[in-house]
């Protein structure tokens, strides 16, 4: 039996000044500066449950399926590339309208805690780690 | 230099972390801050440079007197460093945050028109 490979998630929030309506139509929308398909040299994108995605960026190809399109509250997809190792990892966004902005949350889990994953590894850890410890004294 | 290296040159020293840990609980003149540090007024002075430099801390003027404060905001880009995929979605986040506020920018000074 092979050990359960160690994966880490990593959540990025934004309070975004539009309708989740506005928000989430935009984040699949190629056109929209900041999601992550308007950076791709090349691009097939099928936002629909079972849909594919295929994003080519700087020759590192990522490919994914659409397993979750709930419009406006909620998208997920699975992401793979050489940066997860090949590995299926899954990304969430979710849209919680709070009056007249939306709480834009985005979890992608799954990823493999390797080194190429963690990029400037322990020694930025460790720095943190200190600092941490020097805060709470 | 960019402002994630101002930030890393400002934590690497413990004195400046011990700083940023008493400005943490609340603002300070700078007498207090200088008060436990075994160290010349000049010496402080200069790391509070350092630590103003990288964005870290606020100099208010209260009427004669000049409170300090800790700024956190700079520490978010040093835990985004942590994980390459932290950062490229944080990029990406506030490249379309900014997009919205551009639009709501736009929306409003048409509105005054």
């Amino acid at each position: 039996m092979t050990e359960p490979k160690k994966t880490i998630e990593v959540k990025v929030e934004r309070t975004i000044p539009a309708p989740a309506v506005e928000v989430f139509d935009a984040w699949l929308n190629p056109k929209t500066p900041g999601n992550p398909w308007s950076m791709a040299e090349k691009l097939l994108l099928t936002p629909e449950v079972d849909g594919f995605f295929y994003w080519l960026i700087q020759d590192t190809a990522h490919y994914g399926r659409f397993t979750e399109v709930r419009r406006p509250s909620r998208v997920q997809h699975t992401w793979m590339s050489r940066n997860t190792s090949g590995e299926e990892s899954t990304v969430t966004v979710t849209f919680l309208e709070k009056g007249e902005e939306t709480l834009m949350t985005l979890v992608h889990s799954g990823l493999p805690d390797t080194d190429g994953g963690r990029g400037h590894g322990k020694g930025w850890n460790f720095l943190l780690d200190n600092f941490t410890k020097q805060l709470s004294q | 230099m960019d402002q994630l290296s101002d930030v890393l040159t400002a934590i690497s020293h413990p004195t400046r972390r011990a700083i940023i840990g008493q400005l943490a609980a609340g603002p300070a003149r700078f007498t207090d801050i200088a008060k436990p540090f075994d160290t010349a007024l000049n010496s402080v002075t200069k790391h509070l440079k350092v630590l103003e430099r990288a964005g870290l801390i606020r100099r208010k003027k209260q009427g004669r007197e000049v409170l300090i404060s800790f700024q956190a905001k700079p520490l978010r880009q040093v835990a985004g460093w942590v994980h390459e995929y932290e950062r490229f979605w944080n990029e990406r986040l506030d490249q379309f945050e900014q997009h919205f506020m551009n639009q709501k920018e736009r929306r409003e000074k048409e509105k005054k028109k």
